[in-house]
Parts: structure tokens; C-alpha cells; sequence
């Protein structure tokens, strides 16, 4: 029951601050006088009783017998000034209806008096104040939410224009190229459905196919996270742009041996650091194109220079000079298999698979802001990729060059497997052990004594038998140092 | 002629992101219930929401709804235990 009272006391306060509140709006002059004596102090005195008087009413927190106990003390000044305003009181109560005002009493003027009560303000915990102000963490909190939200929305909705935005300038070229265009690889059968993957809120996949002389290409989209708001910062610090993605994997009877790559340098230092062919294969450091023309921004990167000879005709440099500030990278590769990977030494028992593919990156202009419109400045960049494709296809090195890259990936086999031959060898040896182990278990599980005997004598055998061998060998060796 | 690969490679080694975050969320958020801070379980559900932003499309959705369900817990949780507004550490 304590409890009860407690709970209605706490309730009482914010109901009877409220009134104080109230009656602060209205005339200073007003008297609003009520019979009970306990609120006696919601009275507009002053300025500064009506301060104090809801700060003291809100010291009660437990018993309302504290509230009378200290409104006692208002009480005794009202009564000192009581006996002052008596006699004024007909004339001051003239702009009032007496009857109205029977009973009620003249309110006090302020008294300093008032300061001498000893008053402790306790403070009264925020959940309880019956403003959201003290909130204002939380508030902030859910606001960043929304915010996050919008941004998330928005992003999204601007990567999809953009994206059908590209797919529509470049439909026309696409599907006069190649039977298949978009395949999502739900479908048993290959059937074109003509419409953009969408992987990610930011990332577009689509794949053609159908084409002489390239099982197929595939195009990635890759917009920047637009959908995320922290990503939406960071760019405002470090400034980046979308990139169009494409690989063509070549037939292996239509594109010949050789590794070139041409892009900004910056980009083709980050390449061969990454990937596994072109770090294997282009040991120098990126050579400035200026002498077939190019301009200073793009660097080039290749096996031999009989194939950038081959690569750097009319046409490309063309593209090459014209385009030079949407090309990352453009990389043709017989022996692609992806950025290095970071296996362990024991792992790494085969050399990675190779495909013979054309990649090209290609910065979307804007940097960041872009609008749908600047999709068809790409256009004719497809057009080059499609040119590579038919070069890729002609181009042939001579003998020579056919030579040299023959001798090139021959050592870089050796190389590897020189790497892995310890590996090989202790996978061998555990192998053998195995083996001894399992005969040996075989002996120990057969019950029947003779047999037993006949297959430790075989092992004994193939054992001796070996021994000779590895004696025969060193022999050999020995006569050979000789 | 063929099928388009699936993606090859890794998406996970690509843009691991979405993973950090839910696995931040669920940690955050197991701070706010237990320790019973507000601001963790505040951190948790702007986690959750980064990775569903960042997340694939071929990723579980129940992974995503798990984990902001339980941000969500842990921030109505605290303010159960302890509903004074939270305090800046300034």
C-alpha cells in the first residue's frame, strides 16, 4: 500500500507541475486562489515564488505530510501580509468581483523572507522530468537511423538507374554481337534473358555469349556503395569512382601465348603485384607508352616486345589516346588464373588453373557523381573491347617470339616446381609410410600363423630388394662423379 | 554457348564487410544485455543495419533479420532495466 502512495505521489508532481506551468501564462496579476491550503503555493506571487514554490513542491517526493511541513512556512508569510493587504483589500479587490472572491485570500507579495528556509534542491532523475529534452542522446540516435535509411534508399535507387542506364545505351551493340545476352544461370538451358544480374545493391553482372571466336564475357558492374552511408563518407574523404568490369575468355585455339597489359600506372603496379600471371611473366616494370604515341598517364606491361609491337596498331591507339582517362587497365593473358593466392606452403602441390582471357577496367567519368547520361560516353569503349576480341583472335607470334614464349613458361614450371619439390617429397615419403603400415597391420591381423610368416617374408624381400636398388644407384652416381 | 559461372573466386575474400558487421552486431549486442549499456546496444543495430546494407543478394536473409531482431532486444532491454536517457561521455 506504501508503494500505492508513492506511485500516486510521483504521479501528483508532474500533474500539479504542469498547473504551475499553466498558470505561469497567465496575468502576473491574476489570482487564481484556491481553499486548500497546499497549493496554495501554485498562486502567481512573483516571478520568483513561482519558481521556488514548484521546486519545493517537487522536494516531496515521498510523503505529501513533507509538503505540508514546508508549505507551513509560505503559510506564515502569507498570513504577515495578510494582515497588510486587509486593509487595502477593498480597494485592491475593486477591478475584481468580490463575490467571486469570497474566500479566498490575498496573495502575498514576495518575501525575502523566503530565502531563509533551508532548500534542497534534489535532483530529480531525467526519466521522471516530464520533458523529452533529457533525451536527446536517443533522439540523435534514431535520427542517425533515418538518416541511414534515406541514404540507403536513395543509393540504391541511383545504382539501378545507372545501371539500366548502361544496359540500354549498350544493349544494341551487345546483341548485335552475341546470340546470348544475360544468363543468370538459373535456367538449365542457355536462353537469353536480356536483363542485368543484379548481385549486390551495388554490383551488375551479365553475361554474353555467342560469339566466334570467346566462350563468353562477362560484364561487372562495379558502382561504388552508394547504399551505405559510412561508405558515402569515406568517399567525401578519398574521392573514387564506378568501374565496368569485363573479362572475355578467349577458346583456347583462338588466341595465342603471350601476356600484355596496358593501363595507368599506378594500376599496373598494383597488377603485378596481385596477379599471379603478370608478376610471373612481366618481370619489368611498367614502361611509359609514349613511344607508340600514347599519352604519359598509361603505362604498358608486357611479355615480349614483339607483342606490344603487335598489340600497338593504328586502331588501338586510337582507342588507347582518345579514351585514355576512363581505361584502368586493359590485360590480355594466356596464362590468367586471378590474383595470387595466399596458401600455404604445404598446400600449393599444383599450379593454379589458366584460362585465356581478356580483362578490361574501366573508370565510369564523374568520379563519383555520376548521372545516367555519362553511360554513353562508354559506348565506344565496348567497341574496343570488341575489336580486342577479333585482334586477340588474328594476332600471331612469329617463330621466334613463339620461342621465347614457350622458354618463358617452361621456367616458370621449373620455377614452381623446384618450390613445391620438398612439399612433393614429404607428401611421397608420408605416402610410402602409410603404405609400410597398413601391410604391417595387415601381418599382425592375420590369425593364422603360416600366413603370417609368408607375408613377413615377402616384406622382408621387397624390403632387401629396395635396399639393393638405392645401393645400385649411388654406385652409379659415384662412377659418374668419377 | 554456356552458362555464365556463378561468380568464381570468393565473394567472402572480396568485401568480407557484411560478415565484420553482423558478428560486431551479435557481439555488441550480447555486451548491451549482459553489461547493460545503452550505447553498445545503440552501436548494435547501426551494425546490423551496415550489414544488410552491404550484404549479397545470395546471402540468408534470416542471418540478417537474426541479428537485427537481437539489436533490436538488446536496445528496448536496457531501456527496460534502466530507462534514464543516455548520458554523453562528455
Amino acid at each position: 500500500m506504501k508503494n500505492l502512495y508513492i506511485f500516486v505521489a510521483v504521479l501528483f508532481i508532474p500533474w500539479s507541475f504542469s498547473l504551475a506551468k499553466y498558470d505561469e501564462f497567465e496575468d502576473g496579476d491574476d489570482i487564481m486562489e484556491y481553499d486548500d491550503n497546499d497549493f496554495a503555493e501554485f498562486e502567481d506571487v512573483n516571478e520568483d515564488a513561482v519558481t521556488e514554490s514548484p521546486q519545493r513542491i517537487i522536494t516531496t517526493e515521498d510523503d505529501e505530510e513533507e509538503a505540508t511541513v514546508e508549505l507551513e512556512g509560505q503559510d506564515e508569510n502569507q498570513e504577515d501580509f495578510e494582515d497588510a493587504d486587509a486593509q487595502e483589500g477593498d480597494t485592491e479587490s475593486e477591478p475584481y468581483d468580490d463575490e467571486e472572491f469570497e474566500g479566498y485570500e490575498e496573495k502575498p507579495d514576495a518575501s525575502p523572507s523566503k530565502n531563509k528556509d533551508p532548500i534542497t534542491i534534489v535532483n530529480v532523475p531525467a526519466h521522471l522530468q516530464n520533458s523529452w529534452e533529457s533525451y536527446y542522446m536517443e533522439i540523435l540516435m534514431v535520427t542517425g537511423l533515418l538518416a541511414y535509411i534515406m541514404n540507403y534508399i536513395i543509393g540504391k535507387n541511383k545504382n539501378n538507374r545507372l545501371a539500366h542506364a548502361w544496359f540500354n545505351t549498350h544493349r544494341e551493340l551487345l546483341e548485335s554481337n552475341f546470340a546470348l545476352v544475360g544468363d543468370d544461370g538459373t535456367n538449365k538451358e542457355a536462353t537469353s534473358t536480356g536483363k542485368l544480374n543484379q548481385e549486390n545493391e551495388h554490383i551488375y553482372n551479365l553475361w554474353c555469349s555467342g560469339r566466334v571466336c570467346c566462350e563468353g564475357m562477362l560484364i561487372q558492374l562495379k558502382f561504388l556503395k552508394r547504399q551505405d552511408l559510412l561508405n558515402v563518407l569515406a568517399r567525401m574523404m578519398r574521392p573514387a569512382s564506378d568501374q565496368v568490369q569485363i573479362k572475355v575468355t578467349m577458346n583456347d585455339e583462338d588466341m595465342d601465348t603471350y601476356v600484355f597489359a596496358v593501363g595507368t600506372r599506378k594500376a599496373l603496379v598494383r597488377l603485378q603485384k596481385e596477379m599471379q600471371d603478370l608478376s610471373e611473366f612481366c618481370s619489368d616494370k611498367p614502361k611509359s607508352g609514349a613511344k607508340y604515341g600514347l599519352p604519359d598517364s598509361l603505362a604498358i606491361l608486357s611479355e615480349m616486345g614483339e607483342v606490344t609491337e603487335g598489340m600497338m596498331d593504328a586502331k588501338m591507339i586510337h582507342f588507347l589516346t582518345h579514351y585514355a582517362d576512363k581505361i584502368e587497365s586493359v590485360q590480355f593473358s594466356d596464362q590468367f588464373s586471378g590474383p595470387k593466392l595466399m596458401q600455404e606452403e604445404g598446400q600449393l602441390t599444383k599450379l593454379p588453373e589458366t584460362k585465356k582471357t581478356l580483362l578490361f577496367t574501366f573508370n565510369v567519368p564523374g568520379s563519383g557523381n555520376t548521372s545516367p547520361k555519362d553511360m554513353e560516353s562508354l559506348l565506344p569503349l565496348m567497341s574496343m573491347v570488341i575489336y580486342s576480341i577479333d585482334k586477340a583472335k588474328k594476332f600471331r607470334l612469329n617463330r621466334e617470339g613463339k620461342q621465347k614464349a614457350d622458354k618463358n613458361r617452361a621456367r616458370v614450371e621449373e620455377n614452381f616446381l623446384k618450390l613445391t619439390h620438398v612439399q612433393r617429397q614429404e607428401a611421397a615419403q608420408s605416402r610410402r609410410e602409410e603404405k609400410k603400415r597398413a601391410e604391417k597391420e595387415r601381418i599382425m591381423n592375420e590369425e593364422d600363423p603360416e600366413k603370417q610368416r609368408r607375408l613377413e617374408e615377402a616384406a622382408l624381400r621387397r624390403e632387401q630388394k629396395k635396399l639393393e636398388k638405392k645401393q645400385m644407384k649411388m654406385k652409379q652416381i659415384k662412377v659418374k662423379a668419377m | 554457348r554456356y552458362k555464365p559461372p556463378t561468380t568464381e573466386t570468393n565473394p567472402a575474400l572480396e568485401d568480407p564487410t557484411p560478415d565484420y558487421m553482423n558478428l560486431l552486431g551479435m557481439v555488441f549486442s550480447m555486451c548491451g544485455l549482459m553489461l547493460k549499456l545503452k550505447w553498445c546496444a545503440w552501436i548494435a543495430v547501426y551494425c546490423s543495419f551496415i550489414s544488410f546494407a552491404n550484404s549479397r543478394s545470395s546471402e540468408d536473409t534470416k542471418q540478417m533479420m537474426s541479428s537485427f531482431m537481437l539489436s533490436i532486444s538488446a536496445v528496448v532491454m536496457s531501456y527496460l532495466q534502466n530507462p534514464q536517457p543516455m548520458s554523453p561521455p562528455w
